[in-house]
């Protein structure tokens, strides 16, 4: 699992009001105030404080009478120079003033429920993939890696303080099923994001901006399975060294090694959606971005107990009765029917004293009384406290913002030993 | 837990929408309307645009609508959904209010096709109840 970063760690990535200010070199210095904490907010920096070359920004001036207009009042010191017309189809991505008037990016604004002062550009930034423009300026690789950050903060704290005795495996699990690349995908889809077939600036804003994987070419390196460093990936490595989904092929470190590479649709989908997370934390804050994660994400359906798949339940059961002080479980037969023909059905329940742990029913008495110590492992693993504050509830308590007024109290939760190592 | 650990997740299990638990996603995201200046068929849908739409506009922002001309046709209305599929509703000589009603139809349409639905509920949650099982309970002497 990732490491939790410092949640306000991003407004360095919040898009300049007008795009085609002059910049002064000392900019980037000025920029990073905030200490660099780790290796890959260091390297996010590096990312977004690269991003501008005037000279390199003059040329793209889109050949639109109000872009110059702007232009001349900004720069009014400049010496007269006239912009060369390129026109759109030169530019990699649409030009983000085009924003403001296309009908797709307003009605998604409607549709996401989002706010009239959420700005129409930078939801237009957020559906450009870096393989379609490269410029870190304007593309979403920034903002998709600050929203993923958010996100599997926001879900790991939900699953863990939620279901403090869950395994490691199923945690990863559940944030594949939650966050992961499939999943947001397919939220992509339900948003009623479209693809555009080909990038540029000609295209409407509202598309997703990305370049195309034909049919039958093989994927970018980046994104393909590698073989990992050693076989016997244990889930110490997982947790401290792999993604938030522990898997053993970490992919690209940052969207931006992507750029001009052809990816599939799913790729530039999830990237949009980590991009619109990351956006509405930087233009939203942090009690807006929280609801429209529990809307959006926590509001599906996904059944924990359908992600256990237990190799040795009755083993599990009884050394983890052994660990928790209780009695050895027996297995006992409740009732059967039909013990001779040719569909027989037992019903086994597992007792620990005189307390049932669980019940199974299967047909034959081995099956049955798998079920049962299954039944009774996931009864324990998914015990859910009634009570809970999550972490991120009592953020801004500290600097007594109306949000921290309305903050409940901190209550600990439930802390677990852990789950049972036989 | 240890690499020996008998605890193993499925590979890959997805959740799925419940739309309007959470939040709510209109399903019919863009609306087209085709027309004719000349025809005779076409005189409702024309009135309607000029007088319903804009209102129907500002209170459906989240519905993309593209009004263009389609001289010498039949009136259509194109109705696009969030699963891809799309619906085509053909208005001529319907009065404004006629028109009005198809939109209203295309509006709340999930663009699914329409199924005969037999059982009173349809739920992916598990029912509080449980299935009834003949091994639990009171024994019932006869």
């Amino acid at each position: 699992m990732k490491r939790i970063r410092i949640s306000r760690c991003g407004t360095q990535l919040l898009a300049p009001s007008a795009p085609r200010r002059p910049f002064c070199p000392c900019t980037a210095s000025l920029q990073q105030t905030c200490t660099p904490h780790n290796h890959r907010i260091q390297r996010r920096l590096q990312t977004t404080a690269a991003a501008f070359n005037a000279a390199d920004t003059e040329e793209l001036l889109p050949p639109t009478e109000t872009v110059q207009s702007i232009e001349q009042q900004q720069q009014p010191q400049k010496q007269p120079r006239r912009p060369r017309k390129l026109s759109l189809e030169s530019l990699p991505s649409p030009h983000p003033l085009r924003a403001r008037e296309s009908v797709k990016l307003a009605a998604l604004r409607s549709r996401l429920s989002l706010p009239q002062h959420f700005p129409l550009p930078t939801l237009a930034r957020t559906l450009v993939h870096p393989s379609a423009d490269p410029d870190p300026a304007f593309n979403n690789a920034s903002l998709a890696m600050l929203g993923s950050n958010i996100l599997s903060y926001y879900l790991s704290e939900h699953l863990i303080c939620n279901y403090p005795r869950l395994p490691m495996a199923i945690i990863f699990a559940a944030h594949d099923a939650y966050i992961g690349p499939k999943a947001l995908a397919t939220i992509a889809g339900e948003w009623g994001i479209e693809a555009a077939a080909e990038p540029g600036g000609e295209v409407d804003p509202g598309l997703l901006q990305f370049r195309r994987l034909n049919a039958g070419d093989p994927l970018p390196a980046e994104l393909r399975r590698r073989t990992p460093h050693n076989w016997n990936v244990t889930t110490t490595h997982r947790i401290l060294r792999s993604d938030e989904f522990g898997s053993a092929y970490s992919g690209p470190s940052s969207p931006q090694q992507l750029a001009r590479k052809p990816i599939p649709v799913e790729e530039a989908a999830q990237s949009f959606v980590r991009a619109l997370v990351g956006s509405l934390h930087l233009h939203l804050g942090r009690p807006t971005t929280k609801r429209f994660f529990r809307d959006h994400f926590l509001s599906r359906h996904l059944d924990l107990s359908t992600l256990f798949d237990f190799r040795t339940p009755t083993r599990d059961l009884s050394r983890l009765c052994a660990r928790e002080g209780f009695e050895p479980p027996v297995a006992r037969l409740i009732s059967e029917t039909g013990r001779a023909s040719r569909h027989p059905v037992f019903v086994v329940g597992v007792y620990s004293g005189r307390d049932k742990l669980g019940e199974g029913a299967g047909s034959s008495l081995d099956e049955a009384r798998f079920r049962a110590a299954a039944a009774a492992l996931k009864s324990w693993c998914l015990y859910k406290p009634l009570d809970v504050t999550v972490p991120s509830e009592m953020e801004g308590v500290e600097e007594g913002d109306a949000a921290g007024a309305a903050a409940r109290r901190w209550r600990p939760n439930m802390v677990d030993c852990g789950e049972v190592v036989v | 837990m240890s690499s020996r650990s008998r605890t193993v997740a499925r590979s890959t299990r997805s959740n799925t929408l419940q739309n309007g638990v959470g939040a709510f996603i209109l399903q019919c995201k863009r609306l087209e309307f085709h027309y004719c200046d000349w025809a005779g068929s076409s005189r409702g849908m024309n009135a309607f645009i000029k007088s319903y739409l804009p209102r129907f506009a500002k209170n459906h922002p989240q519905i993309e609508i593209v009004v263009s001309p389609k001289p010498r046709q039949h009136p259509v209305i194109v109705g696009h959904f969030i699963n891809g599929k799309q619906r085509e509703v053909c208005v001529k000589n319907m009065k404004p209010e006629g028109v009005r009603e198809q939109v209203e139809l295309l509006r709340d349409a999930s663009g699914e096709k329409l199924k005969r639905t037999t059982k009173p509920v349809t739920s992916i949650n598990e029912s509080v109840r449980g299935i009834w099982s003949p091994f639990h309970g009171a024994k019932v002497q006869i």
